[in-house]
């Protein structure tokens, strides 16, 4: 059996650590979630909507955030946030305004999207119903719009909490950076720790994300 | 047209992106001395970012910014505690100033920025000093030296560069020091590049190259840990030094630093960091040559 | 004479300023099967969409038992449910059961309990023939199952008239028969309704009335024997002769292989 350096994971508070740090992406990540959604459905909904100067500030928001690579954004807010307005945001508030400024972005486009792909004549059906607009919107439209929307936003969910691995560069030390902080600090007496360690870390984002995603397909499966 | 939009929005972001930089990126004194600058751009860009020896006192914690993950300089033990030989002066430094200490986890590609933002007083992380980063910070005295070194196996020992013919490739990592220094002052030289240490180190032990160039310590640390290689040129080309840096025009602490340093010389501190933190990796042979004691190089 | 449920007068509607109905009117009575048939693009859709007011109309005014359609929208909702519409594209409601798709309007709209609607909802479902469907998904059903359940869906509001908009359109050949019995069978009970059709048997085994649309206009107003069979108007003529097949010289190249 190669030396996979896996006894490092039991070496004092590292086992401890590495939860913390996963904790800390978590916490961070699924904040940022929690606010996008709203905000999300919100603005989505606000893109579907006739108005050409409301739907081009939207869109122009939306092509920045998804043009910044993550780390700009967070290297933007958390020292530009100093630089230019001298407000010393902590670390973790950077990350997290970050990513709710994407997770917004993001959503808002997929509310978009399931909005528009449902066919003109769902509306249409329901009119010649008899139902209202209001009843339309509630019993036909929005359930429609919500089970496209659920995978598609696990998808994005899972995506936010992996990316969380890039806020260590504000400082911030998550389960990844915790990881190198333990593979260098026993970089002597257990050379071949990278691998175990990072295994583990694989390891820790897969029970995250696996039952998310599960989650996802079964939504999907029950719903299409 | 769906195109041109897009490159249009693309472009749009990326000027507001790059207006928000280069704002931010605005040195102090550099706007006060532009004449034009209005009151309003002038209010903001003269804000003093960091904190004087004094506001430190006062608030009873100095934010100090550490590698968290370069073992033996600054890294995390398995207790979760910052040590390493910057966090052993980092740690007498608080004591001194008699305030707690706040390690930052900082990384390679931000230690000019904490300083320029504030986000931290002193950075601490095996900060080398050179002309372009004097420009953005203050460098206080040296306590440490770094230079290149090349370790080659004890069958054939590398004393000069010039024993080398064109066969022999000498390996290195892409990006370091030594690859950039190699190119430019031995342009004749077969160099050998790997992307990461890991591949760099296989090679090596593998024969692939006759030397292995790098920062003198790791090649140090390497001939230490591997039986049968040896540092033939244990000092190449300029030597460089390691110092602690603090904000740009922060004089109170830099001129406290640097006492400080001066100080501690009389009491052979760096040696004794040495001999707590680096002996286990670089060995006694090294301790000379690698400290700076009392900020005095040489 | 049976009482007027419907009346079109002057009917004038415009795609970007083109006429697509110009000063169109008509009167249906209660019990009347009338089908609207005409060259593709003519109107016919375009008609039955104005008068269950999915699409603006630009001038006259269309009247359900005299009363004017879409003077405000809650008067809307009220004289829709009246009207009942079926679309090419069986426009079932994909995450409803088909029974939740029956009741919906119903409960909703016109605040029947649940367990009438769905009594209501098994009758006619039995009618059609899909008693054993009430819990499928639209999904798991063909596409003649999902337009009869479409019909199921509109009779159960107890329209006064009924617009089939091409209901066979979108069908594979072997399911528009199942799905035209129905109309045939509705017709029989003596129901109103307005059809636009392409299956020209059919219309003129169920019509009391055809309506032949073309260039905007109702060209002609005539029973089915008539039209099909002595048609006056030139159009009308061209319009029915794109129905039949022929092969002029297929005699002469018989001949030709017998020589």
């Amino acid at each position: 059996m190669p030396d996979l350096g896996l006894e490092v994971l039991f070496k004092g508070k590292n086992m401890l650590r590495l939860l913390d740090g996963l904790g800390v992406a978590l916490k961070i990540s699924l904040i940022a979630v929690a606010i996008s959604i709203p905000l999300g459905l919100l603005l989505g909904i606000l893109m579907t909507r006739k108005n050409p100067i409301v739907r081009a500030l939207l869109r122009l928001y939306l092509e920045f955030i998804r043009i910044m690579p993550q780390m700009v954004l967070l290297f933007l807010v958390f020292f530009g946030a100093t630089r230019v307005f001298g407000w010393n945001l902590s670390g973790e508030l950077s990350a997290v305004i970050v990513f709710t400024l994407w997770g917004t972005a993001e959503m808002s486009d997929l509310v978009r999207g399931a909005l528009t792909s449902i066919p003109a004549h769902q509306y249409e059906s329901g009119a010649a119903l008899g139902l209202t607009n209001a009843q339309t919107f509630f019993y036909i439209i929005i359930p429609q719009t919500v089970r496209r929307l659920i995978p598609l936003s696990i998808n994005l969910i899972t995506r936010m909490i992996k990316t969380t691995s890039l806020i260590l560069m504000i400082g911030v030390v998550e389960v990844l950076k915790v990881a190198q902080q333990i593979i260098e600090a026993n970089r002597m007496s257990s050379p071949g720790a990278a691998f175990g360690v990072y295994l583990f870390v694989f390891f820790l984002y897969f029970i995250v994300c696996w039952p998310i995603g599960r989650l996802a397909k079964y939504l999907e499966k029950k719903w299409v | 047209m769906k195109k041109l939009k897009q490159i249009l929005t693309a472009a749009l972001g990326l000027s507001l992106a790059l207006s928000l930089s280069a704002c931010g990126s605005s040195q102090p004194t550099a706007s006060q001395s532009a004449a034009g600058s209005t009151a309003a751009a002038g209010s903001a860009d003269t804000r003093v970012v960091y904190r004087t020896l004094d506001e430190i006192k006062e608030s009873g914690t100095i934010n100090i910014g550490v590698f968290s993950d370069k073992n033996p300089f600054g890294y995390v033990d398995e207790n979760g505690d910052y040590q390493g030989y910057d966090v052993y002066f980092a740690n007498r430094i608080g004591e001194d100033l008699g305030v707690t200490v706040n390690y930052v986890s900082t990384e390679a590609a931000n230690r000019i920025e904490y300083l320029q933002t504030g986000k931290v007083d002193i950075i601490l992380a095996n900060f080398t000093v050179t002309a372009e980063r004097a420009e953005e910070v203050d460098f206080a005295l040296p306590y440490m030296n770094v230079a290149l070194g090349i370790v080659s196996p004890d069958s054939r020992v590398i004393e000069n560069l010039d024993d080398l013919t064109a066969d022999d490739a000498v390996i290195v990592i892409s990006g370091t020091t030594a690859e950039t220094y190699l190119t430019q002052n031995n342009p004749d030289l077969t160099l050998q590049k790997y992307d990461t240490y890991a591949n760099a180190k296989n090679a090596f032990e593998n024969g692939n190259g006759v030397a292995w160039a790098n920062d003198n310590t790791e090649v140090i640390a390497f001939a230490l840990q591997n039986e049968g290689y040896t540092v033939g040129i244990p000092s190449l080309g300029s030597q460089d030094t390691i110092a602690p840096a603090v904000s740009k025009g922060n004089a109170t602490l830099l001129d406290w630093l640097n006492n400080e340093i001066e100080t501690l010389g009389g009491e052979n501190f760096f040696h004794a960091d040495y001999e707590a933190t680096l002996v286990d990796t670089y060995g006694l042979d090294y301790e000379d040559s690698l400290v700076v004691e009392g900020g005095k190089v040489g | 004479m049976a009482e007027t449920i419907l009346s079109i007068e002057h009917l004038k509607k415009e795609y970007d300023g083109k006429p697509v109905l110009d000063d169109v009117s008509l009167k249906v009575k209660k019990g009347e099967v009338i089908v609207i048939v005409g060259p593709s693009g003519c109107g016919k859709s375009t008609l039955l969409r104005c008068i269950n007011a999915l699409e603006p109309i630009q001038g006259g005014e269309i009247r359900l038992h005299g009363e004017p359609i879409g003077s405000s929208p809650k008067q809307l909702a009220t004289l829709r449910q009246k009207i009942g519409m079926v679309f090419q594209s069986y426009e079932l409601f994909p995450h409803l059961t088909v029974m939740e798709n029956i009741i919906l309007a119903p409960t909703k709209v016109q605040k029947r309990t649940k367990a009438d609607a769905q009594t209501e909802a098994r009758t006619l479902l039995s009618r059609v023939g899909l008693a054993d469907r009430a819990d499928s998904y639209p999904r798991q059903l063909s596409g003649g199952q999902k337009q009869r359940i479409a019909i199921v869906r509109a009779l159960c509001m107890h329209p006064e008239i009924l617009l089939f908009d091409e209901v066979t359109a979108a069908l594979d050949p072997e399911m528009v028969h199942e799905v035209l019995q129905v109309l045939l069978d509705l017709a029989e009970q003596g129901r109103t309704m307005l059809i636009v059709t392409h299956e020209m048997q059919f219309a003129r085994a169920v019509a009391d009335r055809i309506l032949f649309l073309d260039d905007a206009n109702i060209v002609a107003d005539a029973a089915p024997e008539v039209f099909f069979d002595t048609p006056v108007s030139e159009r009308a003529k061209n319009f029915l002769s794109t129905f039949t097949f022929e092969r002029k010289n297929k005699n002469s190249q018989d001949a030709a292989l017998r020589v």
